[in-house]
């Protein structure tokens, strides 16, 4: 029994369940402590989990990664990742690699954003906690590939929604949301407890929708994730999709997927014809005829209504969730050569720090910022404390070509409008959001 | 003494009783609430302005990322949390994160749990045994 019942929460409770999954053998050792302090903190909480979600055993895992921005974490997760970080090693063996993408503080910018609150130190002590636990830190962004990723079919722990989403749809590796201490516990026992998305049975499609046009930007993809994550609002739901027109691009999936995850907890979608687990209707929903509902443009442009906004003021624009890659920032300083962003706007441009040193290096950065914009690097604009960034510049009206950001920042008192990022730079230059 | 006896999933987390916070409605710690005034902060949500700190939360489907996993401790510890949460969908953030902060949490109920439990009732959880009891009602339904 556990430490729960009114009680601050202590960091080593053990499993509230009396009667629960199968254990194996090393998995029992883990439990009674003869694999460390970590490990029996982390297999009681996955125990708690996996019977909550009705998980006969447990999965191995080779791959974990860990979410970890800091508003996210908070005080008590850095405390918490410390206190881990503080038993011998042999108490805290890790058994997975795993990463996390912290991409950087831009210490500029940051103090422009957040000018209360020293976030690169907050963040160092975050790298430097996780670090000590022997999780990896770097700048990267996990959907790019640009870490070790897991193979087809193979089960994997990860943590953000967009990276778990991406690795069932896109690369058809298996997971569920590990989110947070979740993905910690993955580390430390090197497995997860198989249910939802690591049974086969649940990777079936559930809806079917077709698209009767061809969206013209990754907003509109967005806009379609959106769309379909309100439609099921169950992240036990699995849609699959048919397309007209040409393929779409890795970053358009993961735009619709982002959104997907935002507006509707989805864990995985299939794309008929283009996603590995969906070469047809029929093998995409495992034999099940669905009813199949369209998705016309009247949806999309109704979706872009709700928000509004043409001709308000504009505070400030993100172009952020996913980071810009480096054909955006082209396109961005095209739109930006020789013209000169508003005074009373902020466009703010975010890419991992290697993208940002490569736009330098071809003369990209040079350009946006000339025209008075901002390449930040570092977390999301919507992951450091985007409530007090509002607070602090008094921002009201944000526009952003991300429509999971959107969701979000509504949250926290903005009134976003979603664009593409054409229309997000004009209304930028001109001050005011355009039409 | 009940006044009705509500069956669900086995949960997470110890018994406990208290006041309902109840809406048709879905439920992210990052998306709706502002976690330092204790109160739903998304003006789209039908529990906009309203506090939440210290009555159990009764919505509809978990939504939205990751970050509830970490949050709902931090709101513990801050004694900015709900005293615990029921929804009708569940999704693995709600559960994780609710192990995590040693928050009372259930879902999967025999009735849509929104419409069972009215704003003001009170009620009792008792995860290990996926059971809600109401306990009393004060008012009406809107």
């Amino acid at each position: 029994m556990g430490c729960y019942g009114g009680e601050p929460p202590c960091l080593f409770a053990t499993s509230w369940y009396e009667e629960n999954m199968k254990l194996d053998d090393i998995e029992k050792a883990m439990l009674d402590g003869k694999h460390g302090k970590a490990a029996a903190w982390a297999i009681g909480f996955q125990k708690d989990v996996g019977t909550f979600f009705d998980a006969e055993d447990f999965v191995p895992i080779r791959l974990v990664h860990v979410s970890t921005d800091r508003e996210t974490m908070g005080d008590s997760g850095i405390a918490f990742i410390e206190e881990l970080g503080n038993l011998r090693p042999s108490e805290r063996y890790p058994r997975a690699y795993a990463t996390a993408d912290f991409r950087g503080f831009d210490k500029e910018n940051f103090s422009f954003l957040l000018p209360g609150r020293n976030l690169e130190v907050q963040g160092t002590q975050a790298v430097e906690a996780l670090g000590k636990l022997g999780v990896v830190t770097n700048h990267a962004y996990v959907n790019d590939h640009s870490v070790t990723a897991p193979g087809f079919g193979e089960a994997c722990g990860y943590s953000g929604t967009p990276s778990v989403i991406y690795m069932n749809s896109i690369v058809g590796a298996r997971c569920n949301f590990e989110a947070g201490p979740s993905s910690l516990a993955a580390f430390f026992t090197g497995r997860v407890p198989r249910y939802g998305f690591h049974l086969k049975a649940k990777r079936f499609a559930t809806h079917g929708f077709k698209l009767n046009f061809s969206p013209a930007n990754i907003v509109d993809w967005g806009v379609i994730g959106a769309l379909i994550g309100r439609e099921l609002n169950s992240y036990w739901c699995v849609p699959a999709l048919e397309l007209t027109g040409p393929p779409p691009s890795v970053l358009e999936l993961n735009h619709m997927a982002l959104a997907m995850a935002s507006y509707g907890s989805t864990a995985m979608f299939h794309v008929v014809n283009v996603t590995p687990e969906a070469p047809d209707w029929e093998t995409a929903a495992g034999g099940k005829k669905l009813d199949v509902k369209t998705i016309n443009f009247n949806h999309v442009k109704a979706f872009y209504q709700e928000w509004g906004g043409i001709g308000d003021e504009l505070d400030v624009v993100a172009l952020s969730t996913p980071q810009l890659t480096v054909t955006e920032i082209i396109e961005v300083a095209a739109l930006l050569e020789g013209k000169r962003v508003h005074d009373r706007t902020a466009l703010l441009i975010y890419a991992p720090e290697e993208i940002k040193q490569a736009c330098a290096r071809i003369g990209l950065t040079q350009i946006i910022e000339r025209a008075g914009a901002r390449m930040v690097h570092g977390h999301d604009f919507f992951a450091t404390f985007a409530k007090e960034i509002r607070l602090a510049h008094k921002w009201d009206r944000l526009m952003t070509h991300s429509v999971k950001m959107v969701n979000i920042c509504e949250g926290y008192g903005y009134r976003p409008t979603p664009a593409s990022i054409q229309r997000c730079i004009q209304s930028a230059i001109e001050g005011k959001v355009i039409g | 003494m009940s006044l009705v006896e509500i069956k669900g999933h086995l949960g997470i987390g110890p018994t406990v009783r208290g006041i309902a916070l109840a809406a048709p409605d879905d439920f992210s710690a990052r998306y709706d609430l502002d976690r330092d005034r204790g109160i739903f902060s998304r003006p789209s949500h039908k529990l906009y302005g309203e506090e939440f700190v210290g009555r159990i939360l009764v919505l509809n489907a978990a939504k939205g990322g990751v970050a509830s996993a970490w949050m709902l401790r931090e709101m513990v510890e801050k004694k900015k949390a709900p005293l615990g949460l029921l929804l009708n969908d569940g999704n693995p953030v709600m559960a994780q994160g609710a192990a995590f902060a040693q928050m009372p949490f259930m879902d999967r109920f025999d009735v849509d749990i929104t419409s069972a439990i009215f704003t003001g009732d009170k009620i009792e959880i008792v995860p290990a045994q996926g059971i809600v009891r109401i306990l009393s009602r004060i008012k009406a339904k809107d």
